[in-house]
C-alpha cells in the first residue's frame, strides 16, 4: 500500500485489471435485447414452440450451458484485456490491442480534438471510467481507454492534455503554476474502497457529477458559466415533440370516437393484437429518445478552464468532456416551436470525432437554454464575436427578420419556393464568424467561426434559377451541424461566396496555433 | 448568364474525351437492353413489344443530351489560394476549396477512364460535404494537378 503519484505509463501498460469484468456485461445486454426482441413475437402469440426447445434439456443442463456461455465471455474479456496495452508519448497516445487481429493505434496531440472521462453506471458505482481521445482525421481516428481508476483517468487526460496545449513534461509530472500538487490517486486497494464508501454515502455529488476526485496532475482551473436545472430539463422533454406525439394519440382516440362512434374499445384491441411488435418498437423508440434527453442533460455544467470548455453531464452515464479552445467548428442554436413561448433553445456543436447523429450526447452545448444562456454559450465558445455590439447582433439572429441589423435577407421572389419562412432567413458576417439564420415558428441559428470553415459551395437548381435564387452552403467537419444558407438572390450569394472566401482565407491566417497555451505565452518547460 | 465567373484563374473544361467514357458506359447497358427487347419481340411476335426498346432508346438519346452538357459545364480553376470546381448546367453548382483545408487527394482512374486516358482528381477536407472531384483530367494532367495541389496544400496548411 504504497502512496506513489500515478504518473501517465510511458512505458507500455495494460489498463486495470477490472476492466473485463466492467465491459462485458453490455455484451450480455445486446444478447439478452436481442434474444427478447426473437422472443417478443411468441410470447404475443402465446406459442410455446419456442419454449419447447429447452423442455427437452433438464434444467441442470441449461443452467450449465448459461454458465458456461458466461465463463466464456469473461475468459474473452481478460484476453482482450491482456492483449491492450497502451502508453503516452510526448506527441501522441499510443494504444495496441486485439486477439487474432493486431491493431496498433496512435491519437496524435497535436490533432487533438477533444478529451472526455466516460463512466458508464456500473463502472461510476465501482469507481472507474474511460478516456477517449478524440483527433481529427477519419472516423475511427480516436483511442478509448477502458477502463481506469477514476482519479488515475483524471490524471491522465490533464497529463494529455497539458501535452497536447504544449507544456513540456520533464521527468516530474507537470504541476500548473500556483496549484499545489495533489496527493496521489492511485492508492491501495483499501484506500479505493474507503473512497467509494465516501462516495457512496453521499450519493448526490455522485450523481450531480461533482465528486471530487485527487489526482496527480492538477486539473486546470475552471470556472462553471453555467448549469442546467433539472426542471427546466424535464419541462424541455415534455414540451418535444415525441411527448406531443404520445399525448395526442389518446387525444385523437378519443375525439374520432366521440365524432364517428367507433368502437374504440374494439378498433384498439384489433391494433394491438395485430401490430403489437410494432407498437413496442415506437414506444421503445420514444422512451430511448425521452432517455437519451434525460440521460444526456441531467444535471447538465459548463465552464470555462485554460484547458478550454468543460462539459459534465449525465444521470447513470457521466461525460466529463474538455473541449480545447478552438476546436468547436460551428455551433447550431434551435428552437423548437413548442419552445418558444418559454424562449429556449438547444445548442448543439461540431467537434471533429464527435457524434454525428442527432442524438449523440456528446455534441450538445446546452440541452436547454434561456436566452441569456444561449448567448453566454456562444461566448463560451467565441469569446469574440467580433461585432461592437455581440448581444444584439445574436439577438436579431436569433429573433430578428428581414435586413434588420445588417442581415443578408432573401428577395422576395423566394416566397414562391419557401412562402413561410423566406422573410425570416438571413445571413451577416461578423469580422469572426458567419450567422446564418432561418425560421419563423421553429427557429434555427448557425453560427460558423471564419477560420474553421472548410469549404464552400454555391448550388441552384431549374426551380431556384427561374426565381433568380441560390444557395451557399458551409462545410464543416461532419457532425449535427450542416449550416446552409439557402434562397438568397444569385447576385448575393455569388458576393456572399466570394466574400467567404477571402473571410475565411483571412480567418486561418489568423488561427490560433494548435497548442493553445503557446499561444498565450503561457510556456512552462521543463 | 449571370453564373458564377471567376475572375482570378480561368476555368479549365475537363477533358471531351470523358463524353465518350460516360456514353460508352450509358450505351453498353441501353443497348444490351434494347437488343433484348427486339429479340423479345422478335420471339413473342407481337409488335407493342418493340416500344419497350423504342422507348430505351429515346431515354438514351436524353441522356446523351444531358451527358454531353454536363461534361461541357464541367470546369475547375486554380486560384491562388483556392481550388474552385464547377459543375452541372440543370443543377448546377460551385464548390470554393482552399488548399489549407486540404487532407488528401485521390487520383483514381477505371478501366476504360484508363484506355481514354482520364482520370478523377478528388480533394478531400475534413468536411464529409465538400464535394470537389473533379472528372476526366487527362491522365498526365491530373498528376501534374496533385502534385500542384500537394504542395499548395502543403505550404498553406491550416489545422482543422
Amino acid at each position: 500500500m504504497n502512496d506513489h503519484i500515478y504518473q501517465a505509463p510511458r512505458e507500455w501498460t495494460r489498463l486495470h485489471p477490472v476492466s473485463p469484468l466492467l465491459g462485458g456485461w453490455a455484451f450480455f445486454g445486446i444478447l439478452l435485447a436481442y434474444w427478447i426482441h426473437n422472443q417478443l413475437p411468441a410470447w404475443v402469440d402465446g406459442g410455446d414452440e419456442q419454449w419447447a426447445f429447452f423442455d427437452q434439456f433438464p434444467l441442470l443442463w441449461l443452467i450449465g450451458a448459461a454458465a458456461l456461455a458466461f465463463a466464456i465471455t469473461i475468459g474473452i474479456s481478460v484476453w482482450q484485456w491482456r492483449r491492450t496495452e497502451y502508453r503516452i508519448g510526448d506527441d501522441a497516445v499510443y494504444l495496441r490491442q486485439g486477439i487474432v487481429t493486431r491493431q496498433q493505434r496512435q491519437a496524435r496531440l497535436d490533432r487533438l480534438q477533444a478529451v472526455d472521462v466516460v463512466q458508464p453506471l456500473l463502472a461510476r458505482v465501482f469507481g472507474f471510467a474511460a478516456i477517449t481521445v478524440q483527433v481529427a482525421g477519419g472516423d475511427k481516428a480516436g483511442v478509448a481507454l477502458k477502463f481506469l481508476r477514476l482519479g488515475d483517468a483524471e490524471a491522465l487526460r490533464n497529463e494529455i492534455l497539458a501535452l497536447a496545449a504544449g507544456i513540456t513534461a520533464g521527468d516530474d509530472a507537470p504541476v500548473t503554476a500556483g496549484a499545489e500538487p495533489a496527493p496521489a490517486s492511485s492508492t491501495g486497494l483499501r484506500d479505493h474502497l474507503a473512497e467509494r464508501t465516501q462516495a457512496l454515502r453521499d450519493p448526490e455529488a455522485l450523481l450531480a457529477g461533482r465528486e471530487r476526485v485527487r489526482t496527480a496532475v492538477a486539473a486546470a482551473e475552471e470556472r462553471e458559466v453555467y448549469r442546467v436545472p433539472v426542471g427546466r430539463l424535464i419541462g424541455s422533454i415534455v414540451l418535444s415533440g415525441p411527448a406531443l406525439t404520445l399525448a395526442s394519440v389518446p387525444v385523437i382516440a378519443v375525439g374520432v370516437a366521440l365524432v364517428a362512434h367507433v368502437d374504440v374499445l374494439g378498433v384498439l384491441l384489433a391494433v394491438v393484437g395485430t401490430s403489437l411488435v410494432a407498437i413496442v418498437t415506437a414506444l421503445a423508440a420514444l422512451l430511448g429518445f425521452f432517455w437519451s434527453r434525460l440521460n444526456g442533460g441531467f444535471g447538465f455544467t459548463a465552464g470555462i478552464s485554460a484547458d478550454g470548455l468543460r462539459l459534465r453531464h449525465g444521470l447513470t452515464e457521466t461525460r466529463r468532456q474538455t473541449v480545447p479552445p478552438g476546436r468547436v467548428q460551428a455551433i447550431r442554436l434551435h428552437q423548437p416551436w413548442l419552445w418558444r413561448r418559454r424562449g429556449w433553445w438547444r445548442i448543439t456543436i461540431n467537434v471533429a470525432g464527435y457524434g454525428v447523429d442527432d442524438q449523440s450526447t456528446d455534441t450538445v452545448l446546452h440541452p436547454v437554454a434561456t436566452r441569456e444562456e444561449a448567448l453566454r454559450a456562444v461566448w463560451l465558445v467565441l469569446p469574440d464575436l467580433g461585432d461592437p455590439d455581440p448581444a444584439g447582433t445574436l439577438g436579431r439572429a436569433m429573433h430578428g427578420a428581414g435586413d434588420e441589423g445588417g442581415f443578408l435577407a432573401s428577395p422576395e421572389s423566394a416566397r414562391r419556393v419557401d412562402p413561410f419562412q423566406w422573410r425570416f432567413r438571413g445571413v451577416r458576417a461578423t469580422e469572426r464568424a458567419l450567422l446564418i439564420r432561418r425560421g419563423r415558428w421553429e427557429k434555427e441559428l448557425f453560427v460558423v467561426p471564419h477560420e474553421r470553415t472548410q469549404s464552400l459551395a454555391l448550388s441552384q437548381g431549374p426551380l431556384r434559377r427561374a426565381l433568380g435564387l441560390a444557395n451557399v452552403e458551409v462545410h464543416s467537419t461532419a457532425g449535427t451541424v450542416r449550416p446552409v444558407a439557402a434562397h438568397l438572390a444569385v447576385d448575393d450569394a455569388i458576393a456572399l461566396l466570394d466574400a467567404q472566401a477571402a473571410r475565411a482565407r483571412e480567418g486561418r491566417r489568423r488561427q490560433s496555433p494548435e497548442q493553445w497555451m503557446r499561444a498565450v505565452g503561457l510556456e512552462t518547460g521543463a | 448568364m449571370s453564373w458564377y465567373d471567376n475572375a482570378a484563374a480561368p476555368w479549365i473544361p475537363v477533358s471531351r474525351r470523358l463524353i465518350t467514357a460516360r456514353l460508352t458506359r450509358l450505351w453498353v447497358v441501353t443497348g444490351l437492353l434494347i437488343v433484348g427487347g427486339v429479340v423479345g419481340a422478335a420471339v413473342t411476335g407481337e409488335a407493342w413489344v418493340l416500344t419497350v426498346p423504342l422507348a430505351l432508346a429515346a431515354i438514351g438519346g436524353w441522356l446523351t443530351w444531358i451527358i454531353v452538357r454536363q461534361v461541357t459545364a464541367h470546369a475547375w480553376a486554380e486560384g491562388d489560394e483556392d481550388l474552385l470546381v464547377r459543375r452541372g448546367r440543370m443543377f448546377r453548382s460551385v464548390t470554393v476549396v482552399p488548399y489549407g483545408r486540404m487532407q488528401f487527394v485521390d487520383v483514381k482512374a477505371g478501366p476504360l477512364d484508363r484506355m481514354l486516358g482520364l482520370a478523377t482528381v478528388q480533394l478531400h477536407t475534413a468536411s464529409p460535404g465538400t464535394d470537389a472531384s473533379i472528372a476526366g483530367v487527362p491522365a498526365d494532367e491530373a498528376a501534374r494537378l496533385r502534385d500542384r495541389l500537394t504542395t499548395r496544400g502543403e505550404a498553406r496548411l491550416a489545422g482543422l
